[in-house]
């Protein structure tokens, strides 16, 4: 059997995949021109790559939510099938649509990375990635059935029935949250079962940052082979990316996504090499193409050839973010968000500080609120009101569950000029 | 008509002081202490005398504070005396959101600081049946 999912395409020789790409340029700029947002672009003019850095501007985060919901739709509403959307309401959150195609060549995609790193018909497959508006749980989903790989919907959490899974149904691909990983590991310890005499072999491992050394124990404790995997909900979910058995970069899919590096500071395009931020351009979504999106994630592209054969390109594990996003166990959030929502309840006072701690393996995200001085009327059972109604419209917003913990006014620290709201302590602890 | 000093406090070592030391500053004698805690915070109940005196003086120390009505109750100092005055607010189904007492001559009179939400029944009830409650002047004047 092959060791490639689609072997002409994954092994497409360089100077035939530009010329590909270039025809499906002008095509996604075709479809690009029916959407309110790209209209205003003089895109039937452009030729050329070069024509098309030349006069295409990025499209940004702050782009899709302002034209929410449908400033971005290239195709008859009719024809979008399913919607994905990021969490919040707070200032519009970012929805994607799809098309029947799009869910397809999405299929097609994760199929083709699932496939790379030994996933193969008669597989056990256990999602554990949420399942719903996040794109984590339904695009493996379909793209390990696409395989044919006996697919457990399961989604997160629930460490004891994960494992009772994995025992009874002999899982051998796991998608997984790294951190969790680690979380799940104490839980086969406490029930005293070796992972490595059950039938695991591959996880997938995705959606949050991790180090090199982290993957090492993760595969030695599990006794697995882990994957790097990468994607955003903006150009489809995962199946942007993901690593092949090398272990040593993440290939980048070029039939579907045009790649380039910039300087997030001057926006010029940086030779390959030279770390900055991935955009990406969509060559074959229909619902929302995006030309040159602004990813915000930090990395490189990696010099010279995969052993593997494949000759689409590698980029280096994601250094970090170009943007103020956070990431809570593989969800996303803007500390915009969580100031919006403080300011929106009445009680709470001016300053607040967010906290994010490693707890047993997993982030916990601390919210350290003022109470308002002027509206305190001096009950107890009013501050819990107040503490429980933050951390349920905060939960509400982000879909992350926060520690509340309401302090004195003029306790937290107060800053000249730029406020530092964020105290990440996840490395220093 | 009296009042106590409801106080926002983070559980820390050292908040109960930084209060106190405000008020003994200023010559403030406090009577009785309470605090309902939640964890990692709570409220901090006092009744002392000058008490509009004292909201001032922390309120512009940046605590937050508020004053909330109560009312006092002149107990004798003996055993039964507290069940007798409970027993009669529970028969007017009056609910406490806060009760604690303070000693004002051993063997011979306590103070009860009563809160509830039915502040006005609660005064009606305890004037009906005869006791004595201690005024915000009252208490100023020790």
């Amino acid at each position: 059997m092959s060791m490639y999912w689609d072997e002409a395409m994954e092994r497409a020789e360089a100077g035939g995949l530009r010329e590909y790409q270039l025809h499906l340029l002008r095509a996604t700029l075709a479809r690009a021109k029916n959407s309110p947002f790209y209209r205003r672009l003089a895109l039937d003019q452009i030729e050329s790559l070069a024509a098309f850095q030349a006069e295409v501007p990025f499209t940004r985060k702050q782009d899709l939510r302002e034209h929410f919901p449908y400033g971005f739709l290239a195709t008859d509403r009719k024809q979008v099938v399913r919607l994905h959307s990021s969490s919040g309401t707070t200032g519009n959150p970012t929805v994607i649509f799809h098309t029947k195609n799009d869910i397809e060549e999405w299929t097609n995609l994760v199929a083709r990375c699932m496939y790379m790193i030994g996933t193969r018909p008669g597989d056990v497959f256990q999602n554990t990635m949420g399942y719903g508006l996040f794109t984590g749980g339904l695009g493996f989903h379909y793209g390990a059935e696409a395989i044919g790989a006996l697919t457990i919907p399961i989604g997160p959490g629930n460490s004891k029935r994960q494992i009772w899974f994995m025992q009874n149904f002999g899982t051998s691909v796991v998608h997984i949250l790294p951190s969790y990983a680690l979380r799940l590991y104490t839980h086969f310890e406490e029930l005293k079962i070796d992972p490595k005499s059950l039938n695991l072999r591959i996880f997938i491992i995705g959606s949050e940052p991790h180090s090199e050394a982290m993957r090492r124990q993760i595969e030695e404790l599990f006794g697995v082979k882990a994957y790097n995997s990468y994607g955003l909900s903006e150009v489809c979910g995962p199946g942007v990316g993901f690593e092949c058995l090398e272990q040593d970069g993440i290939h980048l899919w070029e039939d579907h996504f045009l790649v380039e590096i910039i300087d997030p500071e001057t926006g010029e395009v940086l030779p390959p090499g030279e770390e900055g931020e991935l955009v990406l351009t969509t060559l074959k979504r229909e619902a929302v193409p995006l030309l040159r999106y602004r990813t915000g994630d930090l990395t490189r592209i990696l010099p010279g050839k995969c052993p593997c054969g494949r000759t689409h390109v590698r980029i280096d594990r994601i250094k970090g973010r170009a943007d103020d996003m956070l990431i809570i166990n593989g969800v996303n959030l803007f500390p915009i968000q969580i100031e919006k929502t403080l300011l929106g309840i009445p009680g709470v006072g001016k300053n607040y500080l967010i906290e994010i701690r490693k707890e047993n393996y997993m982030d916990k995200l601390y919210i350290k609120a003022e109470v308002d001085q002027a509206i305190f009327e001096g009950t107890l059972a009013g501050l819990t009101q107040l503490q429980n109604r933050i951390a349920d419209e905060l939960r509400a917003e982000l879909s992350v569950n926060p520690v509340v913990q309401l302090c004195e006014p003029g306790s937290l620290p107060v800053w000249e000029g730029k406020a530092k709201r964020v105290n990440d302590l996840r490395n220093s602890e | 008509m009296a009042y106590h000093l409801s106080i926002f406090v983070e559980n820390k070592p050292g908040k109960l002081e930084s209060i106190t030391k405000i008020l003994a500053e200023q010559g403030i004698n406090i009577y009785g202490i309470y605090i309902a805690s939640a964890g990692e915070f709570g409220v901090v109940k006092i009744i002392a005398d000058r008490l509009a005196e004292a909201y001032q003086l922390l309120k512009d120390e940046g605590f937050t504070v508020s004053k909330r009505k109560v009312s006092i109750v002149l107990l004798p100092d003996r055993p039964g005396e507290m069940h007798k005055l409970l027993t009669l607010l529970a028969r007017h189904q009056i609910n406490l959101d806060d009760c604690y007492g303070f000693v004002l001559e051993a063997k011979s009179q306590a103070a009860l600081v009563l809160e509830a939400e039915k502040h006005s029944l609660l005064e009606e009830v305890l004037q009906a049946n005869h006791y004595q409650l201690l005024s915000e002047a009252k208490l100023s004047k020790g």
